[in-house]
């Protein structure tokens, strides 16, 4: 059997197969399905220092090729998590990947140190992305000098490898991604929804009761996949690329651009062993091909 | 939890509406009433997401479940089409029950418009149960009225009303309902699913009847299983307010919990 295991930076994983923050709860529903102890990481929906209570509905648009989503951010807190999700996780031996999010610098300072003082944790995700909260995230991430300060601070209380989730709703996010880098960022994310909207014809009215929304779904992949591509070519630290993976060949798309793992958002909602059924089909293809290692593929369509 | 399941049969009830009834064994086994079917219309991403539908039916035994639906978008359009003995993609039986207390004789199942599918297979298990089951139902005209005695275990007694009059009571099936509470039903239990307006109606009305009272509520749903907070619905529960999931914390709730 070929081994999957991968390293991105400091941060070692069993295969470079996880599930994106925010698709996938605190694992607990996805775990009657199957072994979440197969998957590269459970990276949680996003974590807020205190609970919060997310958007109003509807919450979901369905849109060609993919959704809209306004959750808001809804969590229980980091309270919550540290006493019920994270020992469930780890009694079933799941690889925990922890998304953090705030509305103030203070927010996601704590959270890190907090996080970072916790067994069981194998890396911090830096939520600087959410289009669909007022203040925080998205904030953070779309001026690269707004974002050098946060990881800069957080860099220095947190004691994991520490990964940074890039928003794609900005003019250039090879600009971010270096800014990220050179701010102290082990690994980046990306991408994260793009922000968008629906109008419900009938009621003449933005559909969502957040009024905009961010899109998943196959519908952004040729989006990911450029930007996986461009931000590879400028930074030297490790990707997981994401935006519409549903099987294989959408994965391999996201390698040959660059990245060394991957995520499956949206495409667990239509079929829950979406993740499983992608690790199994990579090794499949890896013994086919007779790689012996991904870093044979990863970067290879740059040109 | 993820199963192919073959048709049956499929069988338009009046326009624009279907009665679909499935075979699988694993399902028809694990349904309850008030649980739903998270059915891919399409392999493709056009559809991208699953539609959930209510159980109107199931038959162990037989290996057999049923869902009615009405065709009001692209998907269920496309649900429109399938033939006799091809296969349809069921995420399910998912989401909490209606749960019937046994210190209840009298069931009162309240439906409006296509929310008659999950009281018809709740009917269909209380049946010999219970001395009254009776339904009130509503539908806007007597063109989309299922005959609701072809779906209902005998003994059921039903009550029909129209918006326009054409059967049954002329007005709201609310309304119906509320005219019978002249006599008392006793000690009686609701069950109720429709249009949000009518199980508005209802959970305000029902603060001064105070009948124990379920509603299955309905909102736009991504996983159904309970993972991505999208089918938020503002309620109280062990005393907090906040967003519950309709797709696991319901579709059926207590109509006290539910703020409106
Ligand atoms: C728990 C539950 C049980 C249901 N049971 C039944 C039933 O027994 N019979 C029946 O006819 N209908 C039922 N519905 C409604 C049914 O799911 C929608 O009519 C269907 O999803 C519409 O799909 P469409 O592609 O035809 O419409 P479109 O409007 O094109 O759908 C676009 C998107 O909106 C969603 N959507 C549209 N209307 C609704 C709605 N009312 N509720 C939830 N999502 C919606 C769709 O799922 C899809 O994601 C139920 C809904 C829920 C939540
Ligand atoms: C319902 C939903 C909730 C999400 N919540 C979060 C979140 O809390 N934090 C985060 O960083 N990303 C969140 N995301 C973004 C995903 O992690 C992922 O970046 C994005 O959906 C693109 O991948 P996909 O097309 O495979 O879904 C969410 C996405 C969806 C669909
Ligand atoms: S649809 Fe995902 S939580 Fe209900």
């Amino acid at each position: 059997m070929i081994n999957l295991e991968v390293n991105l930076g400091p941060l070692r994983l069993k295969n470079p197969v996880l599930a994106a923050s925010g698709t996938f709860g605190f694992g607990e529903e996805y775990a009657s399905f199957f072994e979440l102890e197969k998957l590269g990481a459970v990276i949680v929906k996003g974590l807020t220092l205190r609970p919060r209570q997310g958007n109003p509905p509807p919450r979901i648009a369905e849109t060609p090729a993919g959704m809209l989503n306004a959750i808001g951010l809804q969590n229980p807190g980091l309270e919550a998590f540290l006493e019920r999700e994270l020992p469930r996780l780890r009694s079933i031996n799941a690889a925990v990947i922890v998304n953090i999010a705030g509305d103030t610098e203070e927010e996601y300072l704590t959270l890190a140190r907090e996080l970072s003082e916790t067994n069981g944790i194998l890396a911090l995700e830096l939520n600087l992305s959410c289009p669909n909260v007022k203040e925080g995230g998205i904030f953070f991430g779309t001026s690269a000098d707004v974002m050098t300060r946060l990881i800069r601070k957080v860099r220095r209380v947190c004691r994991l490898p520490l990964i940074v989730k890039l928003s794609p709703n900005v003019t250039d996010i090879v600009e971010l991604a270096e800014a990220a880098e050179s701010s102290g960022a082990d690994i980046l994310s990306l991408i994260n929804t793009l922000k968008g909207m629906v109008i419900d014809v009938s009621r003449r009215r933005p559909l969502l009761g957040n009024i905009t929304g961010g899109l998943s779904g196959p519908a952004i992949r040729p989006v990911a996949v450029r930007m996986v591509y461009e931000v590879y070519r400028s930074v030297k630290i490790p990707i997981i690329g994401m935006g519409g993976i549903t099987n294989l060949d959408d994965a391999l798309q996201f390698f040959l651009a660059g990245a060394r793992a991957v995520a499956v958002g949206s495409a667990s909602f239509i079929n829950p062993y979406t993740i499983p059924r992608l690790i199994s089909d990579l090794q499949l293809f890896m013994e086919s091909e007779g790689l012996q290692s991904l870093d044979e593929i990863v970067g290879a369509a740059q040109r | 939890m993820l199963s192919k399941a073959r048709v049956l049969k499929i069988e338009e009830i009046f326009s624009g509406c279907f009665f679909l009834q499935l075979e699988e064994q694993r399902i028809a086994g694990d349904s309850l009433p008030g649980q739903f079917l998270h059915v891919r219309v399409a392999d493709n991403t056009v559809p991208f997401l699953r539609r959930p539908f209510s159980i109107a039916g199931a038959s162990p035994r037989n290996g057999t479940v049923e869902i009615i639906f009405r065709v009001v978008g692209e998907g269920t359009r496309i649900l429109s089409r399938l033939q006799k003995d091809e296969f349809l993609d069921c995420l399910g039986p998912l989401g909490t029950p209606f749960s019937p207390g046994k210190e209840f004789p009298v069931s009162i199942l309240l439906a409006g418009g296509a929310g008659i599918a999950p009281l018809l297979f709740l009917a269909g298990t209380l049946a010999g149960k219970r001395e009254k089951i009776l339904v009130y139902y509503g539908t806007p005209n007597s063109g989309e009225l299922l005959t609701p005695d072809k779906f209902l275990p005998p003994g059921v007694d039903v009550f029909l009303a129209t918006e326009d009059g054409s059967a049954g009571f002329h007005g709201l099936v609310t309304d119906l309902f509320e005219r019978s509470l002249k006599d008392d039903p006793g000690r009686a239990e609701i069950f109720a699913c429709g249009p949000e307006a009518m199980l508005k109606t209802l959970a305000k009305k029902n603060r001064s009847w105070g009948f124990p009272m379920q509603l299955s509520l309905e909102e736009r749903m991504a996983c159904g299983i309970g993972a991505c907070q999208g089918c938020a619905v503002q309620a109280h529960r062990e005393n907090k307010t906040g967003y519950l999931r309709v797709c696991r914390d319901g579709p059926v709730f207590n109509s006290q919990e539910v703020v409106w």
